[in-house]
């Protein structure tokens, strides 16, 4: 008897399978397309690399802004912010002009503040941890006597990936008029 | 087996003795599953489940000689038999299109699931940006705004015609406006102090790059010079022979436009 209910059952589920199995070949199908999109999407590597060049812009034009502001109230802030903000030959250049540094701005009794107008990526080797950045920045530098100037420059950097984030790693100002091809 | 249960089977329309719980029964017609299609028959008279064919079932697909005589009430055996499916089938069909439903509605939501992470990851900001990651396009628009602005702020006394129409080209929008503004005002000082100028566009960002949009940060070198460029002295007591270099800082709105990036926005930084 067994034997007939299987048989029954057999017979019984054939209605079900044009459309069920449509229906569920679909869904199926969709969900698998819809599964490698997703993964497509998250192992993308333009992502990754885009995610790494706005990391490289956001932390380049805060280095830079850290490395164009001093105020000589807090002269071991500003110089340890520096230091903490670049590396390699830089930080280097930095670590052992600090004495005579301070020593100046001290006298100077300057604030500068540094604000940045603009930054752009140029470059970026994120494999390699490489990048340079554009930075078009306003610089205030308020002298002893209270008189403030303001002061545009563009800077040029590069940065280095070091202990998990961007650093700077050179700086500089874009030269003008370096060679004038008309 | 068969003639011991077919006659109870064919016995059993009467209410009360269906659901009652009959292992011999029970054990026959659903072996070890959960869906219990006989007392559902008979607790639910006259919906699918009809208890006359059901007896019918059983005979129907091996002993069609003994389902006569069992059922009595169905004419036509292979009527009957047809039908037994369905009804059978109800409730253990139920069961399965309910699982496979569940499975096809898993299937979907997962999917849209997907979908939405998908897109979400997509949509994201740094994802939309293609500054860089897109290195051709990036390249291009870099190269095009940076050549427009050269050729746009590059003249000589007699050849601001020239720069002009380059700007008719290559501006477009409130960069247009601001262009023809500053040229109306300069145009005839330019001539009058025989100005030449000419613009390099030093070192190009690309700030964005979203489709057929872009935002870019130039840095520019114009160098002019005031008097004739040749250095034959005008007259003019100052420095025919100066040419002073200044720097220019622009953030430069560009769209795509049949292929040709224009720039639309110039702001000075």
């Amino acid at each position: 008897m067994e034997r007939a209910v299987r048989l029954l059952d057999a017979g019984r589920s054939r209605p079900l399978p044009a459309l069920a199995l449509a229906l569920t070949l679909v869904a199926g199908g969709f969900a698998a397309w819809a599964g490698q999109d997703w993964y497509r999407a998250a192992h993308d590597e333009r992502a990754g690399y885009a995610a790494q060049r706005d990391a490289a812009l956001s932390a380049g034009e805060q280095a830079v802004q850290n490395l164009n502001t001093l105020d000589h109230r807090e002269l071991d802030r500003g110089l340890d912010l520096w230091e903490s903000s670049t590396t390699g030959e830089l930080h280097e250049q930095l670590a052992d002009g600090r004495e005579e540094f301070a020593a100046q701005v001290k006298e100077a009794k300057t604030v500068s503040t540094a604000r940045v107008l603009s930054g752009a990526v140029t470059e970026l080797d994120d494999r390699a941890g490489r990048a340079r950045v554009l930075v078009a920045l306003r610089v205030t530098v308020e002298a002893a006597d209270g008189a403030k100037s303001d002061k545009d420059s563009r800077m040029l950097g590069e940065l280095t990936w070091t202990d998990g984030r961007w650093k700077l790693s050179a700086l500089g100002q874009a030269p003008v008029g370096g060679t004038s091809t008309g | 087996m068969t003639p011991t249960w077919l006659p109870r089977r064919a016995a059993a329309p009467e209410p009360g003795t269906g659901a009652g719980p009959d292992p011999d029964r029970e054990a026959a017609t659903e072996p070890g599953t959960e869906a219990d299609p006989d007392r559902e028959a008979a607790t639910e008279p006259g919906t699918e489940a009809d208890p006359d064919p059901e007896a019918a079932t059983g005979p129907g697909t091996g002993t069609a000689a003994a389902a006569g005589p069992a059922t009595g009430t169905a004419p036509g055996d292979a009527e009957a038999a047809g039908d037994a499916p369905a009804g059978t089938g109800g409730p253990k069909g139920r069961l399965r299109r309910a699982a496979l439903a569940s499975a096809v509605a898993v299937l979907v939501l997962g999917g849209c699931g997907f979908f939405y992470a998908a897109h979400q990851l997509r949509s994201q900001a740094p994802a939309r940006n293609h500054a860089l990651t897109d290195a051709e396009a990036t390249t291009r628009v870099a190269g095009d705004v940076g050549d427009a602005l050269a050729r746009i702020f590059s003249y000589t006394p007699d050849g601001t015609a020239a720069a002009e129409r380059s700007a008719s080209a290559v501006l477009d929008g409130r960069a247009a406006r601001q262009y023809e503004t500053l040229f109306a005002r300069v145009r005839d000082d330019l001539t009058e102090q025989r100005v030449t100028l000419s613009t390099r566009a030093v070192r190009t960002g690309v700030i964005e790059l979203d489709g057929d949009r872009a935002r870019l940060l130039v840095f520019l070198d114009q160098t002019s010079h005031r008097g004739d460029a040749k250095g034959t002295g005008t007259g003019k007591g100052k420095a025919d022979t100066g040419a002073t270099t200044a720097a220019a800082q622009l953030t430069v709105t560009a769209r795509l436009d049949d292929d040709r990036w224009r720039i639309v926005d110039i702001k000075a930084r």
